[in-house]
C-alpha cells in the first residue's frame, strides 16, 4: 500500500493498493496502484472484494465473467500478532439461492503465504477468464515493485495440496505458497475444493501441516480457472515492533478469547478443540448429523482421552502467541512423539469425527488428513457425508452411495476421497444439492446453501444472518452456551449489533482470535495502525466501515436471488425437537418468527441504496 | 450438615479439572456466593467463561442454596 496521509477516513484516496489484474485467456497483465475509494478499500480484504463483486451480474459462479480476487488485510504482513491472513473471493459454486443463482463469497487462510505477497508488494490479484492449461503464479520482488508471472503447472495436476506445496518449494527459497489440491481440480463434481497456504512448520518439517481458506468452494473456482498454485517469493518485512504493539499483543494473549486458546502448560484452554468440554455438558456438540442424543459419545474425542494414546503439540503460525490448533501424532512406546496424523481444529474434528458417527481419534485425523489433502472444506464435506449418512439410516433398504452409515469408517474414507477426486459428485455439490436430489430437504444442515459449522443449530439462529459461513461470518455461537441469553430482544441485538462485527476480522488481514468480543473497531487495532502506518482513526470509523461491508453482503444475497424465507434453519429442528439438548429453546417456530421479523426491521432501513449498478 | 451450612455439588469441565476433580459434593456455610467456591478452588479466571447453578446461566455473585449444583466451564470462544 501506498500511504500518504494520516487520515484514512477523510482521504482514502491518498491511500493506494497495488493491484494486478490477469487475463488468463490472453496473458495479459496490468499492475497498477489503485486509490481507496473508502475506508473499506484501505482495510481490504472481502470489504473491497465484495465491492467488486457487487459491480458484476453474475448467474453462474464457472462462468468466464466471474474473477477470484485473492488479496490481504491492511494489516498482513504488518507487525500485529495474527497478520498472516489472505482472501478468497468470487461467487461461489457452493453457496447458491433457491433462484439458482451463486453468493458472493470470500474465504480467508492464514499460514504465512499472505505476509509474503503483501512482501512481494502487491495487495491483490484479480484472475479473469480461464486459462486453456494448468498453471501457477509466480509473484516475486522486481526492483520496480511486484513481478508476476505465469508459469506452466502440468507437473502439479494430480497431486495433493501438501505435495503442491513441497513439490513448488524445492524451486523458490523464501517463498510462501497457496495451492489447491484434486477436489479442486476436478472443479465440475466438486464445489466444494478449498485453497491450501503454507506454513513455516510444514516447510520446515515436511508434514502437512497447511492452513486453509476452506469455504465457499473457491479452491474450486482456481481450478475452473486452470490456475492450481501460487508463489508468493519475498524477503521477510517485518517491522521492528513498537512498545505500543508489544503492549497489543500483550493484550492479545492475556485477552478472554485467546487466553482459552493458549497451551494448556501455558495455562491456557489448550485450542480450539476445547469446545467441545464447555458443550457438552449441554448435550450440544453435533452427533450422527446434528443429532445429540444425551449421552457422553462425544466425551471419546476429549482432549483428556486422546492424550493418553496420541502426543499432543499445540502449534501456531508464524509469529503467533495464540497458539490455536493442535498436531496430533502417534506417541511411540518410549512416549516420544511418533508420525504425524492431523492438525485438530474443533470444526474439522467434530464434522469429520464425532458427527458422522467417528468416536476413534485416529480415524478422525486419517479423515480430517485425507480432506486436508484433497482440498476440500471440512466443513461442507464433513456435512453433506453426515447428511448421507442420516439418508442411508433412515432408508436401510435403499441407501445412497456405498451405504455408509454413522462410524463406518472403510466406507466414510470411500465417499470422502470419491468426492476428492471428483467421482462422487452426490457429495461434492454439497449438502443442499443431494437432500434436494433425494427429496428430503429437512435434515440437510446447510443455510443458503452453506453448511453449517460444527454448533447446533439449535444454539445459533444467528446463523441465518451469516453472510459467508456460519461461525466465522456472524460470531453468535457462543451467545446461548456462553451468554445464557435466550430472549428475542437480546438476539435481535446480538445480531443487528454486536456479533457482525467478526467479518471485521476479514477486511483487515487479523484473525478473529485477536479480539474475538470485541472485533476490529477497538484501540487495540487503532494502535496497530498508528504504530505500522502513521494512520490516525477513531475505532468508531473502523466500525462503521465494518457495518457497511456486512450489510453490501446481505444486499449482495438478495441481488442473487435469496428471498427472506431461505433464512431459516434446517426444518428438522423446529419438526422435530431434539429433547437431549439441555439449554432454553431459541429455535422455535415462534421464536424465529418474532427474532425475524425485529431483525429485518433493523436490518431492511440500511439496505436500501447499498448496491451500486452492475456493469 | 449443620442448620448454618448447605450441601452442593461442583462439577467441572475442561480444563479447569485438570489436577482438581469431576464432580464433588461440597459443604459451605449458608449464604456462600459462587465466587466463594471459585477462589477456593483456586479457578483461573482468565479460563472461567460459564457459570451454571441447577442448569441454568449464573453469576460469580450469585447466592448458593443449599442442594444446588454449581456447573463451572471454561470459555467457549469459537472454533
Ligand atoms: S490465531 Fe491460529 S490461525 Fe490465526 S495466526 Fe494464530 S495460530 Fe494461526
Amino acid at each position: 500500500m501506498k500511504i500518504e496521509t494520516t487520515d484514512p477516513v477523510s482521504h482514502p484516496e491518498l491511500i493506494s493498493y497495488c493491484r494486478c489484474t490477469i487475463n488468463l485467456k490472453t496473458g495479459a497483465q496490468k499492475i497498477e496502484h489503485v486509490p481507496c475509494k473508502n475506508l473499506e478499500d484501505v482495510l481490504g480484504g472481502f470489504g473491497r472484494s465484495f465491492q467488486m463483486l457487487a459491480e458484476l451480474d453474475i448467474d453462474t459462479a464457472y462462468c468466464e465473467e466471474n474473477p477470484i480476487i485473492i488479496n490481504t488485510g491492511l494489516l498482513t504482513g504488518s507487525s500485529a500478532m495474527t497478520g498472516l491472513r489472505t482472501y478468497f473471493s468470487s461467487y461461489s459454486p457452493i453457496k447458491g439461492s433457491k433462484a439458482g443463482k451463486p453468493a458472493a463469497m470470500w474465504s480467508a487462510g492464514s499460514g504465512k503465504f499472505g505476509a509474503k505477497f503483501k512482501w512481494a508488494g502487491l495487495d491483490e490479484i484479480i484472475l479473469h477468464g480461464r486459462a486453456d492449461k494448468p498453471l501457477y503464479i509466480e509473484i516475486t520482488e522486481g526492483s520496480d515493485g511486484p513481478l508476476i508471472q505465469l508459469k506452466p503447472a502440468e507437473n502439479l495436476i494430480g497431486l495433493s495440496t501438501h505435495d503442491k506445496v513441497m513439490t513448488l518449494y524445492k524451486d523458490y527459497d523464501n517463498a510462501h505458497f497457496a495451492a489447491i489440491g484434486q477436489a479442486g481440480e476436478n472443479w465440475e463434481n466438486n464445489y466444494a475444493g478449498s485453497v491450501a497456504l503454507s506454513t513455516v512448520n510444514q516447510l520446515k518439517t515436511g508434514e502437512d501441516k497447511l492452513r486453509f481458506a476452506g469455504r465457499g468452494g473457491m479452491g474450486s473456482m482456481m481450478g475452473y480457472k486452470n490456475v492450481v498454485a501460487l508463489v508468493a517469493q519475498s524477503e521477510d518485512k517485518l517491522k521492528p515492533i513498537t512498545e505500543a504493539v508489544k503492549n497489543v499483543h500483550t493484550q492479545v494473549i492475556k485477552g478472554g478469547g485467546a487466553a482459552r486458546l493458549q497451551p494448556i502448560k501455558r495455562g491456557g484452554g489448550g485450542g480450539t478443540w476445547a469446545a467441545y468440554d464447555v458443550m457438552q455438558p449441554f448435550h450440544a456438540v453435533p452427533v450422527n448429523n446434528y443429532r445429540p442424543q444425551g449421552n457422553d459419545l462425544p466425551e471419546k474425542l476429549f482432549r483428556e482421552n486422546v492424550e493418553k494414546e496420541f502426543d499432543i503439540q499445540s502449534a501456531a503460525c508464524f509469529r503467533c502467541g495464540i497458539t490455536c490448533h493442535n498436531y496430533i501424532s502417534e506417541k511411540n512406546p518410549d512416549g516420544s512423539r511418533g508420525d504425524f496424523i492431523a492438525k485438530f481444529d474443533y470444526e474439522p474434528l467434530n464434522l469429520l469425527g464425532t458427527n458422522i458417527g467417528i468416536h476413534d481419534a485416529r480415524q478422525a485425523g486419517k479423515l480430517i488428513y485425507l480432506c486436508d489433502n484433497y482440498g476440500m472444506d471440512a466443513i461442507s464435506i464433513g456435512v453433506t457425508v453426515s447428511y448421507a449418512l442420516a439418508y442411508n439410516e433412515r432408508h436401510p433398504d435403499k441407501p445412497l452411495f456405498n451405504g455408509a452409515h454413522f462410524g463406518d469408517y472403510e466406507k466414510i474414507y470411500e465417499l470422502i476421497s470419491g468426492a476428492g477426486e471428483g467421482k462422487l459428485p452426490g457429495i461434492g455439490k454439497g449438502s443442499m444439492r443431494l437432500s434436494e436430489q433425494t427429496g428430503e430437504t429437512d435434515y440437510a444442515y446447510h443455510i443458503k446453501g452453506l453448511e453449517l459449522a460444527a454448533y447446533l443449530p439449535e444454539t445459533n439462529p444467528g446463523y441465518c444472518w451469516a453472510i459467508a459461513g456460519g461461525h466465522m461470518s456472524m460470531g453468535s455461537y457462543g451467545t446461548l452456551i456462553r451468554d445464557g441469553k435466550s430472549d428475542v430482544d437480546s438476539w435481535v441485538d446480538v445480531i443487528t449489533q454486536d456479533k457482525l462485527h467478526i467479518v471485521g476480522f476479514d477486511m483487515i488481514g487479523l484473525c478473529k482470535f485477536f479480539d474475538i468480543t470485541q472485533g476490529i473497531g477497538t484501540q487495540m487495532v487503532v494502535d496497530c495502525l498508528k504504530s505500522d502506518f502513521n494512520l490516525e482513526i477513531d475505532p468508531a470509523a473502523i466500525k462503521a466501515a465494518v457495518r457497511r461491508s456486512f450489510l453490501l453482503g446481505l444486499a449482495l444475497e438478495f441481488r442473487q436471488g435469496y428471498t427472506k424465507s431461505e433464512y431459516c434453519l434446517p426444518a428438522e429442528v423446529y419438526k422435530d425437537p431434539n429433547p437431549n439438548i439441555k439449554l432454553p429453546n431459541v429455535s422455535s417456530p415462534e421464536f424465529m418468527a418474532e427474532l425475524a421479523d425485529k431483525v429485518w426491521e433493523v436490518f431492511e432501513k440500511e439496505l436500501n441504496g447499498i448496491l451500486p449498478n452492475c456493469k | 450438615m449443620s442448620k448454618s451450612n448447605i450441601d452442593i455439588t461442583v462439577s467441572l469441565h475442561g480444563v479447569l479439572r485438570i489436577n482438581k476433580f469431576k464432580l464433588e459434593q461440597r459443604t459451605y456455610p449458608a449464604n456462600t456466593r459462587v465466587e466463594k467456591v471459585i477462589d477456593e478452588l483456586q479457578i483461573p479466571v482468565k479460563l472461567l467463561g460459564i457459570i451454571i447453578i441447577n442448569g441454568v446461566h449464573a453469576n460469580a455473585t450469585d447466592i448458593l442454596n443449599n442442594g444446588d449444583t454449581l456447573m463451572l466451564l471454561p470459555l467457549l470462544e469459537g472454533g
